[in-house]
């Protein structure tokens, strides 16, 4: 009796703020359109503007509070716009018709399969095995496969996948939790490579499609396919692999030096995996010849990301790989609906003129350089997505970042892009910041000042690498 | 003396040092030892918490379970091996389980549901410890640090009964062979006296409250052990003199102490005494 008690004092208390971050919102949202109506809006910003701002002020503050759940933010965002005369209802609801929102489905229910069949699994475990040499090079395995498993499912899918095979490796290794270097580089492997190789393709990271949705709505269409997405974003992904690792070897020296029940444990759980079934082949098949098709072809007009995800998905189901069980229980359909807010703020945000007014106001006073800016919004994007949603970071962003476009030479709205996509993935400092992050901290093998130290000269290393990549790759060879 | 002991292991934090201090107790005072693993319910919150919209229902529980699992595996070939070993080597037993929920609140089960006479754990802030757990048990509670002395510092003051501790540390001393040291704190900041029953006195000069330590000194003196005067804020002074002495163990009672120097009420005095002292800590209420 008492602890129930005690729960529901908790949950009221809980509650009461949730509430008052609610109101916040809503009190400043109430401000700007008030004052909007009455003409009260600063020099070269639209009534409409003013309140997109507001909307974009409310959206944030639910986005990092999470006082409603993130996709409800996105719904409040879509219901929020036509109720204040910024955009017609069919305009709004119609962002959900863009091609990025059936890439993401396709590719929520290819990860599906491969979560349900447990290719994924067989892949980790493969993956780790060629690194089974010396402690350090272990770490540097875990990192490894994590990233390219991030490469082609959700990032928080495969740290969710990681968390038992690792710990259960520590396990056998009778590894104290928070005491060992070991146990503390382990864990946070598998945390930062999945986040870093989230970046690398479409696949990895939900912001990733919001960010080519976003790009292809402007006016002109800017279409970035599967294959340049990878061209841009992977050396990012290559530097930042073994320099985060080398962080994390000076951060938490590894004292240990036998690895052989390591390599036990793994042994034991690939026997226990047993002999590849058809379904499986199957199913890898499918997702193979997925990924070829979304590397070569997707470009083409009449075929692109999103039929090549769900023509992958539809094979699924005809070899009977899927049922539609599995994909309720494996879609998140939050994220999709989170997407659409996003994509509809972004929408608003530029159309009403609010975004320009905002990079004009940042460039009165920051001045025009077009390297301060880079820097300026590396820096900024990686201190948002580290205490809010990594999507709801960049969804915010990504229309400020086109309006900067316009307003510096030298920056292309696709440049501002895809720093604020990569660096958004860039959550290296708090649990709170990714849901990776959260996975590996419930092994209890790191503590949160762990995390942070070795998070905080991670997200340095990370600001100098993307800064770097911007200047002589993108800028320098690309010319993005 | 203590007859059963109680050791709460979370998931958040765990050190061996723990159960060598268990195994210790335990063969001076021939107790039962019980060691149970409590996987904080705040860490799955929070992993919840962070999935909400980027992963499904049906994902989230499975991770849930599979942390629940991996904690369970980790409690039993780790930190539950370890007690087997460091206790059989002793010739001793020791029971363990595993536990789901808020740190405090399995603690609180576990005491009502076993007659246990000491909960002995370790402490960190990793812990999602209720600190209003230090003053709610009716039974001692054992914090261990890794910092290690050779004396006991028994600490009374104008702020508590002064009952339970000179009896406990008297005996504890002579049990476990280690030096005991009296102090005596007169903290002006809170200048009442708590009574025998633990009322705090209407406000009291300096001089009423000195002449009263100077009778708690006497009455100790009457039973072989020196108390130390000293006057100042009850915290500072027992960190002091834990330094001073390193000791082992510092022993704390039903200290009252409600305003702070701006007459706003203070945090839970045993949370600040907790979070900051070095020493091992012994509550008492």
């Amino acid at each position: 009796m008492n602890n129930k008690n005690e729960k529901n004092k908790i949950n009221i208390s809980f509650s009461k703020k949730k509430l008052l971050f609610i109101t916040l919102s809503f009190f400043v949202i109430a401000i700007f359109t008030i004052t909007a109506y009455y003409d009260y809006t600063p020099s070269g910003l639209s009534i409409k503007g003013q309140v997109m701002i507001g909307i974009l002020l409310m959206a944030g503050i639910l986005w990092v509070t999470e006082a409603i759940p993130l996709a409800v933010t996105g719904l409040l965002i879509m219901i929020m716009q036509p109720l204040l005369g910024i955009m017609p209802a069919e305009e709004v609801f119609s962002s959900f018709g863009n091609e990025a929102v059936f890439f993401l489905i396709g590719a929520f229910i290819l990860a599906s399969a491969i979560e349900k069949h447990g290719i994924h699994k067989r892949i980790a475990l493969k993956f780790l095995s060629f690194f089974e040499k010396t402690p350090k090079l272990f770490t540097f395995g875990i990192m490894i496969a994590c990233a390219c498993l991030s490469f082609v499912m959700p990032e928080h899918g495969v740290a969710a996948l990681f968390l038992p095979i690792i710990t259960s490796i520590l396990i056998a290794m009778k590894i104290i939790p928070k005491q060992s270097n070991f146990g503390k580089v382990s864990m946070l492997s598998v945390a930062y490579g999945c986040s870093i190789g989230s970046l690398g393709t479409l696949i990895g990271g939900a912001r990733n499609p919001l960010t080519i949705g976003f790009l292809s709505n402007l006016d002109p269409p800017i279409v970035v396919s599967f294959f340049e997405w990878m061209i841009i974003a992977m050396p990012v992904v290559l530097i930042s692999l073994p320099l985060v690792w080398i962080v994390l070897q000076f951060s938490f020296p590894i004292k240990i030096k036998d690895i052989s029940l390591a390599k036990k444990e793994i042994s034991n759980q690939v026997k226990k995996q047993g002999r590849i079934g058809q379904k499986q082949i199957t199913v890898s098949i499918i997702f193979v010849l997925t990924l070829f098709l979304w590397v070569f072809f997707s470009n083409y007009t009449y075929f692109g990301l999103a039929g090549i995800a769900l023509l992958g998905g539809i094979l699924l189901f005809i070899t009977g790989s899927l049922n539609w069980k599995d994909v309720e229980q494996r879609l998140p359909w939050g994220i999709i609906l989170l997407y659409g807010g996003a994509v509809t703020l972004g929408i608003g945000i530029l159309e009403t003129g609010a975004a320009d007014w905002i990079a004009k106001a940042i460039f009165t006073s920051i001045g025009a350089n077009i390297y301060l800016s880079i820097l300026a919004l590396i820096i900024f994007t990686i201190l948002l997505t580290n205490i809010m949603s990594n999507t709801g970071a960049v969804a915010l962003l990504l229309p400020i970042g086109l309006a900067i476009s316009t307003e510096i030479a030298g920056i292309t709205p696709l440049l501002a892009s895809m720093i604020i996509a990569l660096s958004g993935g860039l959550a290296f400092m708090l649990v709170i910041a990714t849901p990776g992050n959260a996975i590996t901290y419930s092994s209890g093998y790191y503590s949160t000042r762990d995390l942070f130290k070795a998070g905080f000269i991670a997200n340095i290393i990370c600001i100098a690498i993307v800064f770097s990549v911007a200047i002589i790759y993108w800028i320098g060879i690309l010319n993005l | 003396m203590f007859k059963k002991i109680l050791i709460p292991v979370s998931s958040e934090f765990y050190t061996k040092e723990i159960l060598q201090r268990g195994v210790f107790l335990a063969e001076k005072f021939k107790s039962k030892t019980d060691i149970v693993y409590i996987i904080e319910e705040k860490t799955l919150d929070q992993t919840d918490k962070q999935s909400d919209a980027f992963r499904t229902h049906y994902e989230i529980e499975d991770t849930k379970k599979e942390i629940v699992g991996t904690q369970k595996q980790k409690a039993d070939n780790i930190i539950f091996e370890d007690a087997r070993t460091i206790y059989k080597e002793k010739g001793l037993t020791v029971e363990d389980k595993t536990a789901e929920g808020q740190f405090s609140t399995v603690i609180k089960k576990e005491i009502k549901n076993n007659n246990y006479d000491l909960i002995l754990m370790g402490y960190n802030k990793q812990c999602n410890l209720n600190y209003r757990l230090l003053d709610d048990m009716d039974i001692p509670i054992w914090l261990e640090s890794e910092k290690q002395g050779d004396s006991i510092l028994a600490v009374c003051s104008n702020l508590a009964p002064n009952q339970k501790v000179p009896d406990l540390s008297m005996k504890l001393a002579k049990l476990l062979n280690w030096n005991l040291n009296m102090l005596y704190v007169i903290d002006m900041q809170d200048n009442v006296e708590v009574d025998r029953q633990g009322n705090r006195s209407g406000k009291k000069s300096e001089n009423d409250l000195k002449d009263n330590g100077i009778n708690f000194q006497k009455e100790m003196k009457q039973k072989n052990i020196n108390v130390e005067i000293v006057k100042g804020n009850l915290e500072k002074q027992t960190f002091k003199k834990a330094k001073d002495l390193g000791a082992n163990l510092v022993i704390i009672g039903r200290e009252k102490k409600q305003k702070g120097t701006l007459g706003l009420p203070v945090k839970n005095i045993k949370r600040k005494i907790a979070g900051k002292c070095k020493y091992s800590i012994l509550f008492i209420n």
